[in-house]
């Protein structure tokens, strides 16, 4: 099925515009080219006049928040590796899995199909959106023009694929809930788990902090004329994004 | 606000403003800039999308009833519950990885569910309900940490490793949540921001 251009876009010559995220409802952009409030006073917001949500430019504080949860993420996901996710007890033994030795066993057993699911979920989904958000961070502020499309795109995969890596953790909670035989044989969580859960929490967070439009965006004007003092940019930020 | 702004659609990933036109069944209309999708032709009507619901509802409250897995081990048997599954964790002292399992797989689904059936039953009888942008703002939400399809691909995965170690079975709630799985992609694929259309 081709994609028919039933939607052409609008005319250069028109105000500038904001879509509602809640309701799709298209406004006027009060605030755009507004001088930024003095420091102290609380900043003016737009709100939709169908459904009273705020309306923003750009999501305020994207960059910093994505690159919050993305560290935060990326500093948890080591003892989300390292440390067990889940202990099994037997009558015999007593064994410690981690995330990768999940897969392995899996691999081990022949399962190939479902150890290579688990990898996509576990370990390559984790990785993909810890990269990909760090990178459009990064391009949102050192390079802004370098391959707008193919980044869009990236952003709009981790966004699809994103809650897929909780996978691991809802199998082990169900062989932990289910596996309850006392010393004879159980399941138990490990620490891994609650901090492999919390990679997936953050960088969920740090997704939806993240604004894509950012993408399309060119760097301020004013900054290059360097007529303007140096934290004209970050002005012109804040003054949009309030 | 002027005509010119009604007909207008803002690209929700790139902010680009298009002119919009009614759309043919089956075409999809992207984004001039981004490519991403600002609309379908095909929606969903509000019975349909309400009769969708309510079975989604029933289903996924089978599926919170009912057993997900079954295992039998030298003669003791054991069946699981979500709702089971999430006190078992609480009890064994790893309450945070039970919350998160309670509002990724229970809280937000029911939520899900349950707005849309106080948001859609009084439009389908013409009426707007209390709330009504509070409820899609919500909904929103809920869409985004509703994880009901990888719950169900979780139960299967367990069913197979547990599979290596004793008789295991699956239960009649592993049957709903993948019914359920369906159901809620269909209905999360009609969106949310048709809704106020039939508000005006």
């Amino acid at each position: 099925m081709s994609a028919a251009p039933v939607a052409s876009p609008a005319d250069a010559g028109l105000p500038p515009v904001l879509g509602c995220e809640s309701c799709g409802l298209v406004s006027a952009d009060a605030l755009a080219g507004a001088e930024m409030e003095p420091a102290g006073r609380p900043p003016r917001i737009q709100k939709c006049s169908r459904c009273g949500h705020v309306l923003h430019a750009r999501k305020p504080m994207s960059v910093q928040r994505t690159w919050a949860c993305v560290l935060a993420a990326a500093v948890l996901y080591l003892p989300a590796n390292v440390l067990p996710i889940m202990t099994t007890v037997s009558a015999l033994q007593r064994e410690e899995h981690t995330l990768i030795g999940g897969i392995l066993e899996l691999w081990a057993d022949g399962s190939w199909g479902l150890s290579v699911i688990v990898f996509i979920a576990s370990i390559a989904v984790p990785v993909l959106k810890i990269g990909v958000l760090g990178l459009l961070a990064w391009t949102t502020r050192h390079a802004p023009a370098w391959r707008r499309l193919e980044r869009a795109k990236l952003y709009r995969l981790v966004e699809t694929v994103g809650h897929w890596s909780m996978l691991d953790v809802y199998v082990v909670v169900l062989l932990g809930a289910t596996i309850r035989f006392g010393p004879l044989a159980s399941v138990q969580a490990g620490p891994g788990l609650l901090a492999f859960a919390s990679v997936v929490v953050l960088t969920m967070l740090a997704t939806y902090a993240f604004d894509p439009k950012l993408i399309w965006d060119d760097p301020a004007p004013v900054a290059r004329h360097g007529a303007l003092p140096a934290n004209a940019t970050e002005t012109a930020h804040a003054g949009r994004s309030a | 606000m002027s005509r010119e702004q009604n007909s207008l659609v803002v690209c929700e990933q790139c902010g680009l403003a298009h002119r919009w036109r009614p759309l043919a069944p089956s075409s999809v209309a992207r984004c001039a800039r981004c490519e991403a999708i600002l609309g379908r032709g095909h929606r969903l009507t509000l019975p349909t999308l309400l009769s969708l619901t309510i079975t989604a509802t029933v289903v996924f409250l089978i599926g919170l009833g009912s057993d997900v897995l079954s295992l039998d081990m030298r003669g003791v048997a054991r069946a699981m519950t979500l709702p089971g599954a999430i006190s078992a964790m609480w009890e064994e002292g790893h309450e945070s990885v039970a919350v998160l399992t309670a509002i990724t797989a229970l809280v937000a689904p029911a939520l899900f569910l349950g707005l849309r059936l106080y948001v859609l039953v009084p439009l389908a009888a013409g009426r707007v309900p209390r709330g009504f942008a509070a409820c899609v703002r919500l909904l929103h939400q809920a869409g985004r940490w509703s994880m009901v399809e990888v719950f169900t691909i979780g139960a299967l995965l367990s069913l197979v490793r547990l599979s290596s170690l004793a008789d295991a079975a699956p239960g009649p709630g592993l049957l709903a949540f993948g019914a359920a799985m369906v159901l809620f992609a269909a209905i999360e694929s009609a969106g949310l921001k048709h809704l106020w259309w039939q508000v005006r």
